[in-house]
C-alpha cells in the first residue's frame, strides 16, 4: 500500500449549531489525484478549510504523515507542505508576476532583505516547473484569469509541497486552458505531489481522478474509482435524485423578434448576422475572446457597434445604453454575477426589484412596499431560490441560488429577448437542471433567448439553433435538423478548438 | 530618469512634474524674488515636516489603511517631551528627540492594536484616538504656551542650524525618506506592507503575520510623527500646542496626488514628494504671484481633484477597453 500523506478521522463540524460536516473520513495518499465533488453548499469546502487548519473541526483528528497534529493552523499546514489554490486565487493584483510567485518562499524564508535577482530566478524557475511562459514584471491584476491561475500554481509550488488542493480551479476557463491545465496537474502527480480537486465540472473529474470523493449534505457519500462511475451515476450521488434533461424544440415558425445585420466592432466582431424568432434558443459558443460575449454587451448597449443595424421586432433600434435596451425589451445576464449581476449586500428583495422599480412606484415616485414584497416572493417561487426569506442578503446564499436571482430578476421584467452569458458557471447540477427548465419554459412562453456557454452538452440540450464563432465571425451556423444529426457534438468541438485563423468552415 | 528610478517613470508622476515646472517658470517670471537662495532655503525648511509625515502616510497608505490622528501624535509626544526636560532640566536636543520618539511610538502602536483587536476600520480608529491622545494632553498636561525666552535652548539651536547653508531640518527629511524607501522595496518588511494593502486575506493565506505588519505600520507612523513634532516645535517661535492640529487631512492630500490609491497596495515614494512639493509650492509662492493666501486653498482643491480624475479616468478608459464595467 501506497504512502498516505494526510489523513482526516471523524471529522465533525458545526457553524453555529448546524452541522456542516457530519463524520468524514478522507485519506490523500501521495502522488494521487483525488476529487472532492458535491453540489455547492454540501460541505467539500469546509473540509478541505479543516484540512487546511483554516477552520479547526469541532470533533475528530487531523494526521499527516502519519502523526497526528492538533491545532492545525494555516501556517502549520505550508510548513508541512499543505497548499491551498482557493477559488478567488488569493493573488496580490497591484504586484508583479514575479513578487506573486516568490511571495510564499520569501516569507518563508525568513530573509530580512529583498533581493531582486532573487524574486526573479525563483519565479522564472517555478513558470519553468509547470512550462508556462509568463512575462514576470506584469502586474497581476493586468492577467487573464488563466493566467493567474498559472501564477498561483506557480506561487503554491515555489515551497516543498506535498499536497495541492485546487478549489474549483476550472469554472473560469476554456475548454483550451482547462486541458492545459489538467496536463499540468498530471504533471505534477507525476512528480509524486498529491493533489485535490474540487470541481462541478463532471468530465474533467473524470478524465484524470484516480478517486472520486462524493459529498452530500455534509456527509461523504463513498470513495470511488473513476471506472465505477459515469455521469449519471456522479450526478446521482451528488444530488440524491435522477437528473436529465432532454433536448428543446421549438414548435413551430413565428415571427423574428431580433435581428442583427452585419453588426462590426473592430478588434470584436465582424459582420454578424443573426435572426431570433420568438421562443427560439440560440447557442452561441466559441473560444473565449471569440467575440461573443463583445456581441452581447452591444446588443445591450455596452459596447457601442461601428457599423450594422440592430432590429427588434422587425424595428430598427438604436440601443446606446442598458436604459435603451431594457425600454426595447432586451435583457442581459452577466458573464460576472458577482460583480455585474448583483447587489451582494441587499436582500433577495431588493436585488429582485431592481429592474421593474419603474412599475412599482407611484406618481410620486415612493415605492409600493406591499407590491415590492409580492413580486419578490412570486420571483423568488417561480426560480425556486432555497431559502424563500426575501430579506436575506444575497450574499449568503450558494452560486447556484444567487444565478436564479439574477435570472429572476430579469425575468420580471418580461422581456423579448434574454441573453445569457455563461449562466451557469459555478453552478451544482441540481440548481444548473432547474435554471434549464426556467429558461425553456421562458421559450416556450415566447421570449427570444441567446445563450453564450462553453459547455457544449449545456448548448446541446438547451438550443435549437447554433452559432459558433472564432476571432468575432460566426465560421458556423446550425440550425434544428444539423443538431440532430450523429456525431454533431464531436463536428462542434473540433471546430471550437481547429478553427484556424481566417478560415471558414462549411 | 526611467534608470534612477530603475523602473517606468509612471504617467501621473510625469504630469505633477510637468506641473510644477510650468508653475514654477511662471512664478520665476513674475517676480524676481522667487528664484533666490533665501526663498529656496525657506522652502525646504518648511517642507521638511510635512515631507516627513507624508513618509508615514504614504506607508500607512500603501497597508491599506488611514491615519488621521498624525498631527495630534506629533503635537502630544513632542509638547510633552519638551515639558517633561524643561521639568528635568535636561536642555538636550537627542533627549528631546527620543522622548518625542517612544511617546510617539507607544500612540501609533496603540493605534495598532486597537485597529487589529477590535477590528475597527483604521478611519475611525484613528479619528477617536486623535481626540483621546489630544484629550488626555490637555487634561492632564495642558495647553500652555512656551515663549522663546522660556523654550530650550537646544530646540532655538537646532531650528537655526544648517549644514553647508542647507536646513538640517531638510537633512533629517531626506534621510527618513531614504529610509522609508528602503523599508517599502528593499525589506521584506516592506514587501509585507504591500502585500496586506492589496489583499489582507491573501497575505494572511500565504502565512504572513497580519498584526505584526500593522503593528510596524502604526508605530513607524508614530515615531515620524514624534520627530516631526520636535522639528515642528523648533521651526516655530512660539511652542503653542493647539496648532498643527486639522492640518492631516492636506497632508493626507498632497499623498493622494501624488497617485497614491486609497484602496492600498500601490504607491511610490516620489509620488508622494512631488505631490508634497506641488502643495508647499503653491502655499508659499502665491505672494510671489500677488494672490492673497485665501487662493490656497482653492488651488489645492483643484489640483487635488484634477489629479486624481486623471488616476480614474485612465483606469475606466483601460477597463471599458477590456469591457470591465465594474469601476
Amino acid at each position: 500500500m501506497s504512502e498516505i500523506l494526510l489523513k482526516g478521522k471523524n471529522i465533525w463540524k458545526s457553524f453555529d449549531g448546524v452541522h456542516a460536516l457530519k463524520d468524514i473520513d478522507i485519506e490523500i495518499e501521495k502522488g494521487k489525484i483525488i476529487c472532492l465533488a458535491g453540489e455547492n453548499g454540501c460541505g467539500k469546502s469546509t473540509l478541505v478549510k479543516i484540512l487546511s487548519g483554516v477552520h479547526q473541526p469541532t470533533k475528530g483528528t487531523i494526521e499527516i504523515e502519519g502523526e497526528e497534529i492538533t491545532n492545525l493552523t494555516p501556517i502549520k499546514a505550508i510548513e508541512k507542505g499543505i497548499q491551498v489554490i482557493y477559488q478567488d486565487l488569493s493573488l496580490f493584483p497591484h504586484m508583479s508576476v514575479a513578487e506573486n510567485i516568490a511571495m510564499n518562499h520569501m516569507v518563508r524564508s525568513r530573509e530580512k532583505f529583498i533581493d531582486k535577482k532573487e524574486i526573479e530566478k525563483i519565479a522564472k524557475e517555478q513558470l519553468e516547473k509547470i512550462g508556462a511562459n509568463l512575462d514576470i514584471n506584469m502586474p497581476v491584476r493586468n492577467l487573464s484569469i488563466a493566467n493567474k491561475q498559472l501564477v498561483a500554481i506557480a506561487r503554491a509550488l515555489s515551497l516543498d509541497t506535498k499536497i495541492l488542493f485546487m478549489d474549483e480551479p476550472t469554472t473560469a476557463l476554456t475548454k483550451k486552458e482547462v486541458s492545459k491545465l489538467l496536463k499540468i496537474v498530471v504533471g505534477l502527480k507525476e512528480k509524486g505531489i498529491s493533489i485535490v480537486f474540487i470541481s462541478h465540472k463532471l468530465n474533467e473529474v473524470f478524465e484524470i481522478s484516480d478517486q472520486i470523493t462524493v459529498i452530500r449534505d455534509g456527509i461523504k457519500v463513498g470513495d470511488f474509482s473513476a471506472k465505477e462511475l459515469n455521469p449519471k451515476s456522479l450526478s446521482f450521488y451528488m444530488t440524491g435524485r435522477e437528473i436529465g434533461h432532454g433536448r428543446y424544440r421549438k414548435p413551430e415558425k413565428t415571427e423574428n423578434v431580433l435581428e442583427l445585420k452585419n453588426l462590426t466592432k473592430t478588434n470584436n466582431y465582424t459582420d454578424i448576422n443573426i435572426e431570433l424568432e420568438k421562443g427560439d434558443i440560440l447557442g452561441i459558443t466559441g473560444l473565449l475572446g471569440s467575440g461573443r460575449t463583445e456581441l452581447a454587451l452591444s446588443i445591450f448597449g455596452l459596447n457601442a457597434p461601428e457599423s450594422g443595424e440592430i432590429l427588434v421586432e422587425g424595428k430598427k433600434v438604436e440601443i446606446k445604453s442598458p436604459v435603451d435596451a431594457l425600454d426595447n425589451g432586451i435583457a442581459l445576464l452577466p458573464e460576472d454575477r458577482l460583480t455585474q449581476g448583483l447587489f451582494l449586500d441587499s436582500s433577495e428583495k431588493v436585488n429582485i426589484t431592481a429592474t421593474i422599480l419603474d412599475k412599482i412606484k407611484n406618481k410620486f415616485g415612493i415605492l409600493n412596499s406591499k407590491e415590492e414584497k409580492v413580486l419578490a416572493k412570486n420571483t423568488v417561487n417561480k426560480v425556486n431560490v432555497n431559502n424563500k426569506n426575501i430579506d436575506l442578503k444575497v450574499r449568503n446564499l450558494s452560486g447556484g441560488n444567487q444565478q436564479k436571482i439574477v435570472l429572476g430578476k430579469w425575468m420580471v421584467t418580461d422581456p423579448k429577448v434574454f441573453i445569457l452569458d455563461a449562466p451557469t458557471v459555478g453552478v451544482d447540477i441540481g440548481s444548473k437542471s432547474e435554471i434549464y427548465e426556467k429558461i425553456q419554459d421562458s421559450a416556450r412562453d415566447g421570449m427570444g433567448i441567446i445563450l453564450i456557454s462553453d459547455e457544449l452538452e449545456e448548448i446541446m440540450a438547451n438550443c435549437n439553433k447554433v452559432a459558433i464563432m472564432h476571432e468575432g465571425k460566426i465560421i458556423k451556423a446550425l440550425n434544428e435538423s444539423d443538431l440532430d444529426k450523429e456525431g454533431i457534438e464531436e463536428e462542434m468541438f473540433n471546430i471550437i478548438n481547429n478553427s484556424k485563423r481566417g478560415e471558414i468552415v462549411e | 530618469m526611467n534608470k534612477i528610478l530603475n523602473r517606468k517613470i509612471k504617467p501621473m508622476e510625469k504630469y505633477l512634474m510637468l506641473i510644477l515646472v510650468v508653475y514654477i517658470g511662471i512664478v520665476s517670471m513674475t517676480s524676481k524674488n522667487f528664484l533666490t537662495m533665501n526663498t529656496l532655503i525657506d522652502l525646504l525648511k518648511s517642507s521638511s515636516g510635512t515631507l516627513i509625515l507624508a513618509a508615514g502616510v504614504l506607508v500607512v497608505l500603501i497597508s491599506g489603511g488611514i491615519d488621521v490622528s498624525f498631527t495630534a501624535v506629533a503635537v502630544v509626544a513632542a509638547y510633552c517631551s519638551i515639558r517633561i526636560s524643561m521639568m528635568l532640566g535636561i536642555d538636550n536636543l537627542f533627549f528631546i528627540m527620543l522622548v518625542s520618539i517612544i511617546l510617539g511610538g507607544i500612540m501609533g502602536a496603540i493605534n495598532a492594536i486597537i485597529i487589529q483587536t477590535l477590528k475597527i476600520s483604521t478611519f475611525i480608529t484613528t479619528l477617536g484616538t486623535s481626540s483621546i491622545f489630544y484629550g488626555f494632553m490637555t487634561t492632564f498636561v495642558g495647553t500652555e504656551s512656551i515663549s522663546v525666552a522660556d523654550k530650550p535652548s537646544a530646540l532655538l539651536a537646532f531650528g537655526s542650524a544648517r549644514v553647508f547653508n542647507i536646513p538640517t531640518f531638510f537633512i533629517l527629511a531626506v534621510l527618513i525618506l531614504i529610509l522609508t524607501w528602503f523599508i517599502l522595496y528593499k525589506t521584506m518588511l516592506g514587501r509585507t506592507i504591500f502585500a496586506i494593502g492589496n489583499s489582507e486575506e491573501s497575505a494572511s493565506r500565504v502565512g504572513i503575520n497580519v498584526f505584526k505588519t500593522k503593528l510596524f505600520v502604526y508605530t513607524y507612523m508614530g515615531v515620524l510623527s514624534g520627530i516631526m513634532g520636535v522639528v515642528y516645535f523648533s521651526e516655530i517661535d512660539l511652542i503653542n500646542p493647539i496648532s498643527l492640529v486639522g492640518t492631516e487631512l492636506m497632508i493626507i492630500a498632497a499623498v493622494v496626488i501624488g497617485g497614491i490609491r486609497l484602496t492600498g497596495g500601490d504607491g511610490t515614494i516620489l509620488g508622494a514628494i512631488l505631490g508634497v512639493s506641488i502643495i508647499q509650492i503653491f502655499k508659499s509662492t502665491l505672494v510671489f504671484l500677488g494672490l492673497s493666501t485665501s487662493w490656497n486653498d482653492l488651488f489645492i482643491g483643484l489640483i487635488l481633484i484634477i489629479s486624481v480624475s486623471i488616476i480614474s479616468y485612465g483606469e475606466r478608459k483601460s477597463n471599458k477597453e477590456k469591457l470591465i464595467f465594474t469601476k
